[in-house]
């Protein structure tokens, strides 16, 4: 690519063509102060934080550095008196508009807004004026409070242009911008899947995950409930960095530690049930495969289920299309069914005495738990669902110091699991981990890839693609020999809606399709820790870290589980009448304007 | 289908083949300004009675567009004998047909109304509002048939079209664009041609041109007539655009709020594809081009291009930054070129005539014309396009017929919201784009508002403010919230809540908007704050200070606009009610609370307040000087002021001097003496009241008046020391060593000399002096003498109408400029020809020459009329031609200043006149302030009363008070309105001594009114003040 030169600051710059200035900056160690940017996502120029003096050419107004191209002989200044006061300026305008209610709000001291105050040197509010006054909205997931939006439209970039959802827009003008849902909806009707990018991205307290401290705390303060968390795979490699660790530190032990100290009752592994969805999700996929194979009417490309962003992208942008995903329940609602029928019964114990608490790298499974098709025996599956976030705030208002604490076991039986269910955590995982299992019933032989990984399904790229060739199959199998399985993968709405549209339009060529609603995966769920640097580079590194844990384990099936077979020896077969009842669910028709149910999910405060 | 000149040539032949049958063309203006009063009753009308006088082989009735007089529709305009006829009426068109069809003979009463001929005009080329225009842009509005494409090609319409496809030269159309300098006319003024030439280099098949029709600016509507009277013009301009930068795709992006352009421009494109102008191939050229309309949902941004496209797009109307700009990356990332719909239309004018044709008109820089829509105070408001270059001054007093009820002009808002303001000192400023820069404001899409003297401009800041502030988008900061927080500060301030930090603050922000803001909307919304700052800024501290909105426009600071205008602020809708309840007496004691001297202000005030009464907007003005003078007489009679209603608040034992015993000596004694101070006035002359003494003779103020008033303010405790003039008799610095504080009240008593040859005659008096001698002398007899007097004010005036008393055989009063320019009250100059004072105006001496030391004649040079001064005056030019006329006496009464002489080294002056804090009256010697004529030069007795009662206080809180005055008992107000629809009646109006008798003495010839008028005078007042 080609270079440009450019003079910051009295420094001879080089930087790609195409750079912006404030890249340009950023790459010749020069911090140019921003608030709206957010590398990869947003280049928006609506905060005129980064604006800086264009000396040459000369340019009449200060220019925004995170829009403006920067170009060949350009000189700039980012740190005039000019720069400085109208940077503060802007500051105090938006600090003008804000509840500045700092104390009370969850991202008191992992603000960005707050920080750059202190950055610019804000000790005054000038500028005290008419705010904006809008009521909360509160949805099962996420909760705005406009009240503290400062508009930076992040959150409408990375709803449309990343996951191109479109649901969170800027309506009206002016002083009276706000970022809604369409035409003012509240959160819960909308067509909102739950992701949690917006949250993810907010730079302020606008966009949170909605709480549920309080209830997991008032049952494990309650002695007649007996309560079990669970914590997904990519919980494992986000939970350190909320405690300062790198992005990429991998906490198994510490994480069970920190679960046992908080004081449940069982500390279990979402794990144990990954390894469970794939015995009942390749069941399923061979059930249908062997139907196809034999001339019968059975739905493919079967689509996985564990992603309840997914699923309600799908229900609401392609409600026609339902019968293509595989009904298996998501991990931990399989978890939450088992513990509160098998285990119950084990340990002596009536469902509605469980309480099931959920620790996830997303947002959506607070409203997955919510839905009514996800109960049992009367009783949700689920209780509580927190994020990573709030975990590592628990961990914190109980006073136990993670980093102290010593490497331990989840509990058994149900804390045991896998390699493959690892990787559940990361895109491309759960495809990795189902050919794990498929490909050795169909074959007899294990997976033939080095380190059991399918390289194709590997990755971050938008949507990947594999072809599988079954040669040498098994008797019983003998109808798919020689037969090539196409799969797909892809994580994020953008790629998902490729695929559907191929489907809807009967031209999709795959069997077998995973979807993850998060770009990346879990690893970057909306329930994750905020990034501390370029979203990339720690989705790249919590990769990294999940595959290092699967490549540790010895166990790297999830039809190799002992405690899993144990299950079953009492449970039945997977697919049996007991699954079909406790680990299976079905869907709903929602419409891309909620105009096809009544369900909402909103929250009255 | 049009597929070559010829056929052009065709179409156009058989058109006028088909109009030259008529005899008459009437064309009927189908715009919306006349849909709204009412056009198509008329078209009807026009056309039943010609069918039934059987006339329809005669004349034809076409609709048209705008001529640009929307105020005065619905117009129809009558060829071949350029008769416009305006506010026409269904019963006015039958009286035309028969008249002007029938008879031949025009009907000038239902004609243009031409207020600077005062009369109504047959020919419009006889009105300078169309005369002095060159309509270029507008060329076929209110010309052609808005229906019919071949109207537009019978005026060569789609012949440079035709041209440039035949020569098939690309690069040449941008060549002659860009040699005309035709610039942007939808604000920015960018070189059209050079933006062609940008996106014709850009590499890529599909590329779009978009008319710009998101016309916002408040009052402007010039893109909106063009598409109702002529949309082929913009075709054709898009045409050769599209052609020019190779682009198949045209946008013309039309507000909503512009339905009958909708309504024309639809079927016109329509008629385009018929004929074969749009579409495949065009006139077998292989240039292919269509233009699709999308409609703007009326948002204000949406006019800034960028926001323009996503919008087009589909995309919430916001700018993006730039660049890229749009030819590089526009419409769905392909190269786009945005023009105005003026830009457009104007376009085939420039290819068919040629760039050197174009540029005839207009500046260097600014080649042209542009089109102004004229608004606001002034007398004819509309659409005018003019020569850029244009001076201001031309705009307003000639194509604008000058300011509606003679008001003065304040400031001109020019380029809308994002612009600023001209104000009169540069009201000769040529209007393009370079000069109005170098004034902080931009032509812009060419709004051009007319404020007068009664305008508010920090009300007008808000008001542009809250528009731009409402139509910010909300991206980004600086807009969003800078706006807002503006605009709170300016309804601080307008409120009365501001404080003078917040000027600083307006100015901080907006200049810090200016800087960081994206788009044009909000880089340029700060334009109308920071302008009217720069040039107004004595209004902000006004309203911020003194908590008062001189024009009477702010609410929260304004009773009522009568009250907030008197200089000494009274009651004045309180004594309106007071009167009409019959309590002349109660009315005397309201007035006497803010003016000793109210008897006197009775018969001679300059009465502002008249001026600004809201009763003259619906029949005239309160007689409000003549009831004050009423009330007073009434209430002296009773024997007021008693004693009781004269007692100081308290007895103090500080003293202070007054020098001067005039109205502000009178008024600032007369104050300090009721809260309780010692005061002793020194008058030089041998008689107290200064001017009102000496400088209006009796038969406008008997001397019986005065004394009462001044016999008044002795009863309140003042000592006035007569025949005592310091500098002479008694040192300043004296009195300043014996007195606690000093107020100067000196007057302007020095005559300005006019420094011509044979000033020093015998038989030249200055004006002021020849006054005070017959008033204090009285040697003076004229019998027989032919007298001159030189100047247009009172005192001029004054002079005339004595040298007639004193038996002068004639008075000419020789003026510079013309009759209403001169600033002497309307009424004294009727009064003054009356009694027979001769008016010369456009005459100036130049010497006096004499015969033996005495006057024998002067030399007079005669006036031309030059360009408009500051106060909207056209300058008198010397022109060269004189002529000598014998005079016995001359009087120059041109001005007079302070004599502060014995000043000069204890006060700081200000020229002749001593200066002195606005707020405070304060001058530079500490214990020492002025008021009056002898701070401001020659001004009314009302503003010394608001002078000298700001000094007292002042004195008050310098020696220890609190600065406030006492002004006497509260007077109980019995509230008096009548319920109901206003019934309009004109004033009363008082009772006069005839001239001819008037002129024997020096008798009053104003007898007052009857109490009847007075009682029911009073009760036309519409009582502003309730709310």
């Amino acid at each position: 690519m080609a270079e440009i030169k450019l003079t910051i600051n009295g420094k001879e710059c080089t930087a790609p063509a195409g750079s912006t200035i404030l890249e340009a900056a950023e790459l010749n160690g020069i911090h140019i102060p921003r608030l709206c940017y957010l590398k990869g996502i947003h280049k928006y120029g609506a905060c005129r934080i980064c604006v800086v003096e264009q000396v040459s050419p000369p340019a009449r107004n200060l220019q925004a550095a995170c829009v403006v191209a920067a170009r060949d002989g350009m000189v700039i200044e980012t740190n005039t008196p000019r720069v400085r006061v109208a940077r503060k300026a802007m500051y105090e305008l938006l600090l003008s508009n804000h509840d500045k209610k700092c104390l009370t709000c969850a991202r008191n001291q992992d603000c960005e807004f707050q920080a750059l105050g202190r950055e610019l040197g804000v000790e005054d509010s000038p500028y005290e004026g008419e705010r904006c006054l809008l009521p909360l909205d509160v949805s099962e997931s996420i909760t705005r409070d406009p009240n503290k939006c400062i508009l930076c439209r992040r959150c409408v970039s990375v709803c449309r242009d990343i996951q191109t959802t479109s649901v969170l827009t800027a309506e009206n003008r002016g002083f009276h911008t706000v970022i809604t849902p369409g035409f003012s909806l509240p959160i819960g009707n909308s067509s909102c899947t739950y992701c949690g990018q917006c949250v993810v991205v907010c730079p302020v307290g606008a966009l949170k995950e909605t709480s549920h401290r309080d209830r997991v705390l008032s049952a494990l303060a309650d002695p007649s409930k007996y309560v079990v968390v669970q914590p997904a795979p990519a919980v494992r490699v986000g939970i350190g960095e909320c405690f300062g660790l790198p992005a990429g530190s991998c906490e198994t032990g510490r994480l069970a530690a920190a679960l046992r100290r908080m004081g449940f009752n069982a500390v279990f592994d979402t794990n144990w049930s990954a390894d469970l969805t794939i015995m009942e999700e390749g069941t399923e996929f061979l059930q249908r495969f062997k139907a196809v194979l034999g001339g019968e009417e059975a739905t493919l490309p079967m689509m996985t289920s564990c992603s309840p962003g997914w699923i309600q992208f799908i229900e609401h942008n392609f409600p026609d299309q339902l019968s293509h995903l595989s009904t298996c329940k998501s991990p931990h609602e399989m978890f939450g069914a088992v513990i509160k029928s098998y285990y119950a019964k084990k340990i002596g114990k009536k469902p509605e005495d469980m309480y099931v608490v959920s620790v996830m790298p997303c947002t959506a499974k607070k409203t997955e738990c919510a839905r009514p098709e996800l109960m049992n025996d009367g009783v949700p599956n689920v209780d509580a669902v927190i994020t990573t976030r709030e975990l590592g705030d628990m961990i914190k208002s109980m006073g136990i110091d993670f980093l102290s604490l010593p490497e331990e076991e989840f509990d058994a039986p149900l804390g045991l699991s896998s390699g493959a269910a690892d990787i559940f955590g990361v895109t491309g995982g759960v495809m990795e981990a189902a050919l794990r299992t498929v490909y050795e019933i169909i074959t007899g032989r294990e997976l033939p890839f080095p380190n059991l990984h399918v390289p194709p399904i590997v990755g971050l790229e938008e949507i990947r693609e594999a072809t599988i060739k079954l040669e040498d199959v098994k008797p019983e199998w003998k109808a798919a020999e020689g037969f090539q399985v196409r799969i797909a993968v892809t994580s994020g709405y953008a790629g998902a809606r490729k695929l559907m549209k191929q489907i809807e339009a009967g031209t999709s060529p795959y069997h077998f399709i995973e979807v993850m609603g998060c770009p990346g995966g879990c690893i970057t769920g909306g329930g994750q820790p905020r990034p501390r640097q370029d979203i990339s580079i720690v989705r790249q590194k919590r990769l990294e870290a999940i595959y290092g844990e699967d490549e540790r384990k010895t166990l790297r099936k999830s039809h190799e589980n002992p405690s899993l077979l144990e299950f079953y020896s009492e449970w039945g077969e997977p697919g049996c009448h007991a699954s079909h009842e406790y680990l299976h669910t079905h869907y709903v028709k929602r419409g891309k304007y909620n105009n096809l149910t009544d369900e909402s999910f909103v929250v009255k405060p | 289908m049009i597929r070559s000149m010829e056929d052009l040539a065709r179409m156009k032949a058989a058109y006028q083949e088909k109009m030259g049958k008529y005899k008459y063309l009437a064309l009927v203006c189908y715009s919306t300004g006349c849909i709204s009063s009412g056009c198509k009753a008329v078209r009807d009308a026009m056309v039943q009675e010609i069918e039934n006088h059987g006339l329809t082989d005669m004349v034809a009735v076409i609709e048209a567009g705008c001529m640009g007089t929307c105020a005065v529709g619905p117009v129809v305009y009558i060829l071949p004998d350029e008769t416009y006829y305006t506010e026409m009426t269904p019963e006015r068109v039958r009286d035309v047909v028969r008249r002007h069809f029938i008879q031949g003979k025009p009907v000038q009463e239902y004609t243009f109304f031409d207020s600077l001929q005062n009369k109504h005009v047959l020919n419009i080329k006889d009105v300078p509002f169309f005369r002095d225009q060159v309509r270029i842009a507008l060329r076929n509005c209110g010309l052609i048939d808005v229906n019919c494409i071949n109207s537009y090609v019978a005026r060569d319409g789609y012949l440079a079209l035709a041209r440039i496809l035949e020569k098939g030269d690309r690069a040449a159309v941008i060549e002659e664009i860009k040699k005309s300098g035709l610039r942007g006319r939808g604000g920015a003024g960018f070189p059209t041609g050079v933006k062609w030439e940008a996106a014709y280099n850009q590499p890529g098949t599909e590329k779009h041109i978009i008319c710009n029709a998101d016309e916002g600016d408040p009052g402007a509507f010039m893109d909106r007539s063009v598409f109702e009277g002529d949309p082929h013009s913009v075709i054709e301009g898009m045409l050769i655009g599209g052609y020019a930068i190779g682009a198949n795709h045209g946008v013309v992006y039309l507000r909503a709020e512009y339905p009958v352009a909708m309504e024309r421009l639809q079927p016109a494109l329509e008629e385009a594809r018929r004929e074969g102008l749009l579409g495949q191939d065009i006139m077998g050229s292989g240039f292919s081009f269509d233009i699709e309309i999308r409609i703007g949902a009326g948002a204000f941004v949406c006019g800034e291009e960028t926001a323009l496209m996503a919008s087009v797009e589909g995309q919430r109307g916001e700018p993006r930054q730039k660049p890229p700009f749009p030819f590089q990356s526009g419409l769905f990332g392909q190269p786009t070129i945005i023009n105005n719909v003026e830009t457009l239309a104007t376009v085939p004018a420039v290819m068919l005539n040629g760039a050197s044709w174009f540029r005839q008109y207009g500046t260097e820089k600014s080649p042209g014309t542009k089109v102004f829509a004229l608004s606001g105070n002034i007398v004819n408001t509309g659409l005018v396009e003019v020569p850029m270059g244009t001076p201001l001054s031309e705009m307003i007093y000639s194509i604008g017929g000058g300011i509606p009820g003679g008001k003065g002009f304040k400031a001109a808002q020019t380029g809308g919201p994002s612009g600023g303001c001209i104000t009169k000192d540069y009201i000769n400023t040529p209007l393009d784009y370079e000069s109005l820069a170098a004034l902080g404001s931009i032509i812009g899409s060419g709004g051009l508002i007319v404020m007068d003297e009664d305008t508010c401009m920090v009300d007008t800041a808000r008001f542009y403010l809250d528009f731009i502030q409402e139509e910010s988008c909300g991206k980004c900061t600086a807009c969003r919230i800078g706006t807002k927080r503006m605009l709170e500060i300016l309804n601080r301030i307008c409120s009365g809540q501001g404080c003078l930090c917040d000027i600083d603050r307006l100015e901080r922000l907006g200049h810090i908007i200016q800087d960081t803001a994206m788009c044009g909307l909000g880089q340029s919304a700060p334009n109308p704050v920071l302008s009217t700052i720069r040039f107004f800024r004595e209004e902000y501290e006004e309203h911020i200070l003194q908590h008062k909105c001189a024009a009477g426009v702010c609410g929260d600071l304004v009773s009522s606009p009568c009250e907030n205008t008197c200089p000494a602020g009274i009651n004045i809708p309180g004594y309106m009610s007071l009167i009409a309840t019959g309590d002349y007496y109660g009315a005397a004691r309201i007035m006497l609370r803010d003016n000793p001297l109210s008897g006197i202000c009775g018969r001679v005030c300059t009465h502002p307040c008249e001026k600004r009464c809201r009763r003259g907007t619906v029949d005239e003005a309160m007689n409000i000087c003549e009831l004050k003078r009423f009330a007073t007489d009434w209430a002296y009679r009773q024997g007021f002021p008693t004693d009781e209603d004269l007692k100081p608040i308290a007895h103090l034992d500080k003293k202070v001097c007054v020098i001067g015993a005039g109205p502000s000596g009178l008024t600032c004694g007369y104050y300090l003496a009721r809260l309780g101070y010692q005061v002793d006035i020194y008058e030089a002359e041998n008689r107290a009241g200064g001017v009102m003494a000496y400088g209006i003779p009796d038969y406008r103020l008997p001397q019986e008046i005065l004394e009462r008033e001044i016999h008044n303010i002795e009863r309140a405790g003042v000592n006035i020391i007569l025949n005592t003039k310091v500098g002479r008799d008694v040192a300043f610095d004296d009195l300043r060593q014996r007195y606690d504080a000093v107020f100067v009240g000196i007057g302007a008593q020095k005559p300005l000399q006019m420094h011509l040859y044979g000033e020093h005659l015998e038989g030249i008096y200055y004006g002021l002096d020849f006054l005070k001698r017959n008033a204090l002398v009285g040697d003076l007899d004229f019998t027989g003498k032919k007298v001159a007097v030189i100047g247009g004010g009172n005192t001029a005036i004054d002079s005339a109408r004595t040298a007639v008393r004193l038996g002068a055989k004639q008075v000419v009063i020789l003026y510079r400029r013309q009759r209403e320019d001169m600033p002497a009250d309307k009424e004294e100059i009727k009064d003054a020809l009356e009694e027979g004072v001769e008016l010369r105006t456009l005459v100036n001496p130049s010497e006096f020459l004499g015969v033996e030391g005495r006057l024998h004649s002067i030399t007079i040079m005669r006036q031309n009329l030059g360009k408009f001064d500051s106060s909207g005056r056209r300058r008198a030019v010397s022109s060269g031609n004189s002529y000598s006329e014998e005079f016995d006496v001359a009087i120059p009464a041109i001005s007079q200043t302070p004599d502060t002489q014995f000043l000069q080294n204890e006060l700081e002056l200000n020229g002749d006149r001593v200066a002195a804090d606005k707020y405070t009256q304060a001058t530079s010697m500490p214990g020492v302030f002025v008021g009056g004529d002898a701070h401001r030069g020659p001004e009314d007795i009302v503003n010394a009363v608001y002078e000298a009662k700001v000094a007292a206080a002042s004195i008050d809180k310098y020696l220890g008070g609190k600065g406030e005055l006492y002004k006497g008992f509260e007077q109980a107000i019995t509230d008096y309105h009548i319920e109901g629809d206003i019934v309009p009646h004109n004033r009363f109006l008082t009772r006069q001594v005839e001239a001819e008798e008037a002129v024997g003495s020096f008798i009053e010839r104003n007898l007052g009114m009857h109490e009847l008028d007075a009682r029911a005078e009073a009760s036309r007042c519409l009582r502003c003040d309730r709310r």
